[in-house]
Parts: C-alpha cells; sequence; structure tokens
C-alpha cells in the first residue's frame, strides 16, 4: 500500500502539461513503462481495432503503445461533419485498471464539454458520472470511449466552450491532468 | 379420456422431478415452463449457463409433438441457444406419438450440461475465457454469481484487488476533492457508497457484486497459488530466467574448469606457466616423437648453462639456445624438457636469484 501511494506522488510530480506538450513534441511522457498485463491488453485492443475500427475514426500508426493518436471525423448530419479533429489517449501502467487519459489535441472542437485545452467532459450528463475518470470500467476500450466521445460530439446542438472554461484552463495551466481536476466537471456552472 | 388422463399424470410426474424449476401455466394441454442448469452436482458457482424453456402442448399431443421454446437464458450466445432448442426439437420428432415431456427436459438439461463453459473473450484482458487445448484442466474463469458475467479468475481478482487497494489510497475524499462544490460531496457519498469495502461493480453491467459473488475464486487463490501482484510475477519469472541463466554460465564454468583440469592432470592453474613459458600455445607440441626428446634432452646436457643463463636473462628468450637449429623443432624441444624439467628449470632459478 505504502509503495503505490508513493509512486502515485512520483507520476504527479512527473506529469508533463498535456497542453504544452502536444505543440512542442509527440514524445512520450515521463511516466512509468506499460505493465505486462497493459502490454498485452493493449497489443490485443489494436489488433481488434485493425480489424473491426470504430465508424469514423482512424488510429495513426506509431511504434508507441503507450499513446495512441486516433483521427475523429464527426458524423455527417451532426454539427461537426466533415471536420476532422485529433485524440490523444495515454496509458498508465496500470490500464485497464486506471482509465487512460483521454484529450483532444489542438484545435479541439467548440463543444459544450470539451475544453480549449482539449479536455472532455464525457458522460455527466447521462450518467451523473464521468466514464474517463470516475465510472471508469476495465471491461471498456479505446474503441468504446471513441464512439462515447463521438456521440458527445453528434448530440450537440451548439458549437461553444464550456461556460468556464477560463477558469479552467487557466487553473490547468500548471500541468494539471484532467484526472486531477474532475471536480471542475462537477461544478455546478457546467 | 384415458389418454388425457395420462397427459395429466405426466405433468404431475413432471412437477415431481422438477418441482419449482417447472411452472405450470396448464395442466391439459400441457403448458409450462421449465428452468434448466447444467447438472454440477449442485455448485451453481460452477453454471455458466442457464434457460427457461417453454413448453406448449396443443390438444392433440402427443401424436403431435408440443411447440418449444427458449424464454429466456444466461450465458448463452445465439448459436448454442439454437443449438440447445434444434436438439429438443429433433427429440420431440423422435418420441412422436409417445409421452414426451420428462424425456425432452432431460435433453434439455443434458445439452445444456454439455456446453456449461463461458463463450468469447474476457472482458478484463480481452483473450478467449477458454482455451481450445486446455478445457480439462482447472477452470481458469468465473462467473459472477448474480449477473453471470465471466472473467478469468486471475481477471477478477487483480481488478477486486485494486478496487480494495484504492478505497485504501482514497478513504471517502482524494486530494482533489477538497474544493469541490457541495453537490459533488454528495455525488462523492453516493458512489463510494456503493463501493463500500468488499463491494465491487461487474466490470461489464456494472451490477454490484460482494465478497461472497468472489468467493469461489478467492479459494482458487491459495490452492493454486496465483499471482496477484502483477509486479510480484513479473519480478518473480525474472528472477527464474537470470537464476537459469546464471546457473548454466555457472555449470558451463565448472565444465570448462574440469576439463582443463583433466587436461592438464589435475592442475588447477596452468595458465601461469603457459604464461612464464613462451612458445607453449602450439598445442600440437604436447605429442613429441622421443626422438626429439632426446635431442632435447642431448642439448641441454650439452649446453646447460646457456639454458641457465637465458633462463635468469628474461623467460621471452628462453628458446636461446635452440636458435641454431630450425625453429620448429626448437619449439618442440622446448615444449617436451618444459614437462620434465620443470621442476629442475624452477630450482635453478632460485638458486640464480639467491646468487
Amino acid at each position: 500500500m505504502q509503495r503505490s501511494v508513493v509512486k502515485k506522488k512520483v507520476m504527479k510530480a512527473n506529469f508533463v502539461n498535456p497542453v504544452e506538450e502536444t505543440m512542442t513534441s509527440s514524445s512520450a511522457p515521463s511516466r512509468k513503462a506499460l505493465s505486462k498485463i497493459a502490454c498485452n491488453r493493449l497489443q490485443k485492443e489494436l489488433v481488434e481495432w485493425q480489424v473491426n475500427p470504430p465508424a469514423g475514426f482512424k488510429h495513426k500508426v506509431t511504434d508507441n503503445l503507450q499513446r495512441w493518436i486516433i483521427e475523429v471525423n464527426g458524423a455527417s448530419g451532426t454539427l461537426y461533419a466533415n471536420e476532422c479533429y485529433q485524440l490523444q489517449v495515454d496509458f498508465s501502467e496500470h490500464y485497464p485498471m486506471e482509465a487512460p487519459q483521454v484529450i483532444f489535441l489542438s484545435p479541439a472542437p467548440f463543444h459544450p464539454h470539451i475544453y480549449s485545452n482539449g479536455h472532455i467532459c464525457l458522460g455527466f450528463h447521462i450518467a451523473n458520472a464521468d466514464i474517463l475518470y470516475d465510472s471508469w470500467s476495465p471491461a471498456m476500450t479505446v474503441s468504446s470511449i471513441c464512439i462515447s466521445i463521438l456521440s458527445m460530439l453528434s448530440s450537440s446542438t451548439v458549437k461553444q466552450r464550456p461556460a468556464d472554461n477560463d477558469r479552467y484552463v487557466k487553473n490547468c495551466r500548471n500541468g494539471r491532468s484532467p484526472k486531477e481536476t474532475r471536480w471542475w466537471f462537477h461544478d455546478d456552472k457546467v | 379420456m384415458a389418454e388425457e388422463e395420462e397427459v395429466l399424470m405426466e405433468v404431475e410426474a413432471l412437477q415431481a422431478v422438477y418441482g419449482d424449476d417447472c411452472l405450470v401455466i396448464e395442466k391439459f394441454p400441457p403448458n409450462f415452463h421449465l428452468h434448466i442448469n447444467p447438472r454440477t452436482a449442485d455448485d451453481s458457482s460452477q453454471q455458466f449457463v442457464e434457460a427457461v424453456i417453454g413448453v406448449r402442448a396443443c390438444p392433440q399431443y402427443p401424436e403431435e409433438p408440443p411447440h418449444l421454446e427458449i424464454i429466456g437464458s444466461k450465458g448463452l450466445d445465439g448459436h448454442r441457444k439454437k443449438h440447445l432448442i434444434t436438439r429438443i426439437q429433433e427429440k420431440a420428432h423422435e418420441l412422436s406419438s409417445c409421452l414426451m415431456l420428462v424425456a425432452l427436459c432431460e435433453e434439455a438439461v443434458e445439452t445444456l450440461s454439455n456446453m456449461n463453459h463461458p463463450d468469447g473473450n474476457c472482458p478484463l484482458c480481452l483473450y478467449p475465457l477458454v482455451l481450445e487445448d486446455k478445457q480439462n484442466s482447472f477452470l481458469p474463469f468465473m462467473k459472477l454469481m448474480s449477473c453471470f458475467h465471466c472473467f478469468h479468475s486471475e481477471c477478477i481478482i487483480r481488478w477486486w484487488k485494486w478496487l480494495q487497494e484504492q478505497k485504501e489510497i482514497n478513504p471517502n475524499t482524494s486530494s482533489y476533492d477538497t474544493v469541490c462544490p457541495s453537490r459533488d460531496l454528495e455525488n462523492q457519498r453516493e458512489m463510494h457508497g456503493t463501493m463500500k469495502a468488499n463491494m465491487g461493480n461487474c466490470p461489464v453491467c456494472r451490477m454490484i457484486f460482494h465478497t461472497e459473488d468472489i468467493e469461489h475464486v478467492l479459494n482458487l487463490v491459495g490452492t493454486h497459488s496465483f499471482q496477484l501482484n502483477l509486479e510480484e510475477t513479473e519480478a518473480s519469472s525474472d528472477e527464474a530466467l537470470l537464476q537459469s541463466d546464471s546457473e548454466n554460465i555457472r555449470r558451463q564454468k565448472f565444465e570448462t574448469l574440469l576439463k582443463l583440469q583433466q587436461e592438464n592432470s589435475g592442475l588447477i592453474e596452468p595458465k601461469s606457466i603457459e604464461v612464464l613459458l613462451p612458445g607453449t600455445f602450439l598445442p600440437e607440441s604436447i605429442t613429441i616423437p622421443t626422438v626429439s626428446v632426446k635431442a632435447t634432452n642431448k642439448q641441454q646436457q650439452g649446453d646447460p648453462t646457456s639454458t641457465l643463463a637465458s633462463e635468469t636473462d628474461s623467460s621471452g628468450s628462453s628458446n636461446k639456445p635452440s636458435t641454431s637449429k630450425p625453429k620448429n623443432s626448437g619449439m618442440r624441444k622446448y615444449r617436451a624438457q618444459n614437462s620434465r624439467k620443470q621442476l629442475k628449470q624452477w630450482i635453478k632459478k632460485e638458486n640464480s636469484a639467491t646468487e
């Protein structure tokens, strides 16, 4: 127990600001390498993705299993039709026990649940909990997350930033991961 | 009428055999639902499938076989459901015009028992639950007793342990909850309320399960010495590998040492001698014709001082006395004398050193 607490602290300390990172380089974040279990599972997911990719998504081929870059094409007939965005999915060493960190790379789509720094609040309006954070289940996959995100985009009626966007983004400037700031999503003003 | 009585008796028999599992809707013409489980000696933790079949006979029964359908099922995919119903229907045709209700039910239970295994992949690791070649080893998978979702025992226990660990790390409030608004506190409390100790959610359907639901596999932990901590698993396997590698190296070392010992008739440090005496690197010189040995002996006797001098001078020039002869034979000479006069030379050397 003691050990895992320490580990967590180290991870936090090493965490690189995702926003800065997206602008400067695509190098892997300084965090612990995937466990064997995480590796096996991700390889399996990648194979499944290649055979049967979720509609509207394209995985950009890299040799980095720990960070996936995925292209999202807005569904036709929605506000985001013919638009293309990029998702960055980072996996911790404990994946799938721990949810991956999913953010939109700049420029992030205008959406009431997507902040300008790419952080996503997914599912608050449906289940009163966010599948990317609180209600993550290890039975979910990158593919299922992608489908949820596309569904979130598709159901949007306005192209605008969350009401507290500026405040939130300012708060994130010190390199907070969206996982650490999940409380913000539950703010009354959202 | 006699026939109707027979049919009524059959339904009674059915109720006697299946008890509460048999829900009779109509006695005549017979119409009933039967809840079937695979035969596992009543060990429900080992039942990975179950089904409710509906049997509805027409007044012409048993001349006409009854209508059969699957009303509900757990753990069965479409393919296996179809297989189950076809088997019972075939049986019904086979037994046409006989009283067949009990026989049909038995056939259903039998068929279900033969497909008592989960299908597809483990939702946690995404690898198949049932490996074709390993079906008869101990069951590597388990089901949650409440929802019948199946996982590899190892995978679900890992998830269970992770949940427990997380609860210990973040008991009710975590570091980032300090600034949260009151509404969030409620959410938090709600969430942690459902995630109390000894509880978890099914990763697939989020149905709450308790320790009792996975007790039957937690027991496996001891008996099959599961390695739950993944880091531990890796460490121990790495260690084993290292050990075997180092063990191999060690064994090789000893083997070469033994070989050397055998070659040098028990001398453990032949190398220091080789260093002292140049020319010894030619291995074939060990088998020297006796003639040449004699020759060297002669030579040695003929010119002992020069040998001594050369020895004391430096080991590098030790084959000086043989320079007049062809080089090859000179080397051989030296080798031959090497084994014989080793001791003598050493003594001489010591003497010369003391002088």
